[in-house]
């Protein structure tokens, strides 16, 4: 047996690349991008769009992308929200990947924006291995999914800047206690922060876009 | 997850490697480090690579995977190596702590998420015409 040893193409490597590209690309347009990430249902999109109000407040001109296996309804709220927005269906691949955000950022008007949300696809497992080239990763979990949901995805919370326990005013009726969610997640990743949200009455979107750095 | 389209890009890779580099015999072992990070199940992995390398010149070989721990730098004390792990029983995993083991400040993450062939095991007894060599 005869055996030869170098390096034949890192797969993900590539990944890590066209990431670095997105990054620059949006580092030189004065855009700051936050990857969102978290389950179906955890309430990403209805989180986005009250960051998105608070932000407009203050003067800055917010963008999303929606990343989705299939359909445009995400798109549609943003687009109702009067935000520039674009959709990406990834043909049932389970995460978006720094390849196609690529694209849509060659397509996006980014002269109009000083805020880019990119929405993953509901997915807790496969988007932590596909950097996308944003500033910060934000990890939607709501109480409804149980408070187990660090334990179940550990790798993918010790990566993630910053989570947002949301739907917190409806732990008490699903019997799920949000701290225990969140020492769960320090154990993890003990620079990471933790807000506690309700997207719908508004409760604690200023503290995350603080958290993410807004 | 996809296991099958990353085994189908390493598959892709050593091929075209092979086509430039050819080597004196029957690649029997391909070997692979595989980050620590990376969410991926090496038996579906293995099989993926099974399952795809038919009908190429690869047919028939293994995969063989070595788990890359992760290597971190730290901005604020200069340290560089190994994280420590959490352990936790009913975790039943154990998980890379992206924090420096020395003064406690974040890392940053030099190595832990590859997926590279590092290595291949020839055999040049599968030759059936030595001449070629």
């Amino acid at each position: 047996m005869h055996d030869i040893t170098g390096s034949f193409g890192d797969v993900m490597q590539k990944q890590l690349e066209l990431a670095a590209q997105n990054y620059e690309l949006l580092k030189n347009r004065g855009i700051r991008a936050v990857n969102v990430m978290g389950a179906i249902g955890s309430g990403k999109t209805e989180l986005i769009l009250r960051m998105a109000e608070k932000l407009r407040e203050r003067g800055l001109r917010v963008g999303a992308i929606a990343g989705d296996v299939a359909g445009d309804d995400d798109y549609q709220r943003f687009r109702s929200a009067g935000i520039p927005a674009l959709q990406i269906n990834t043909g049932d691949q389970c995460h978006l990947d720094a390849h196609q955000v690529g694209h849509a950022l060659e397509n996006f008007p980014l002269d109009q924006i000083d805020v880019l949300f990119i929405e993953n696809v509901g997915n807790l497992v496969c988007p932590a291995d596909f950097p996308l080239g944003t500033d910060v990763d934000l990890v939607v979990i709501s109480v409804t999914e149980g408070d187990d949901m660090v334990r179940k995805h550990p790798k993918m919370f010790a990566q993630t800047d910053v989570v947002a326990i949301n739907k917190v005013d409806l732990a008490a009726f699903v019997g799920v206690d949000p701290e225990r969610i969140a020492a769960d997640y320090k154990k993890v990743n003990p620079h990471g922060k933790v807000v506690f949200t309700a997207a719908k009455s508004g409760r604690g979107v200023d503290e995350l876009l603080a958290a993410l750095g807004f | 997850m996809h296991e099958y389209s990353l085994a189908q890009g390493l598959l892709n890779s050593l091929l075209d490697y092979l086509r430039a580099h050819p080597v004196p015999g029957r690649v029997k072992k391909v070997h692979v480090k595989k980050g620590e990070l990376l969410i991926l199940s090496e038996w579906a992995l293995k099989e993926a690579w099974r399952i795809l390398a038919e009908g190429t010149e690869l047919s028939g070989s293994e995969l063989v995977l070595e788990s890359v721990p992760v290597r971190a730098r730290c901005d604020s004390c200069g340290y560089e190596g190994n994280v420590r792990y959490l352990a936790e029983e009913g975790w039943h995993m154990s998980v890379p702590v992206l924090s420096c083991p020395r003064c406690g400040a974040p890392v940053r993450i030099m190595e832990g998420r590859d997926l590279a062939i590092v290595g291949l095991s020839v055999d040049e007894s599968s030759l059936s015409k030595p001449e070629r060599l």
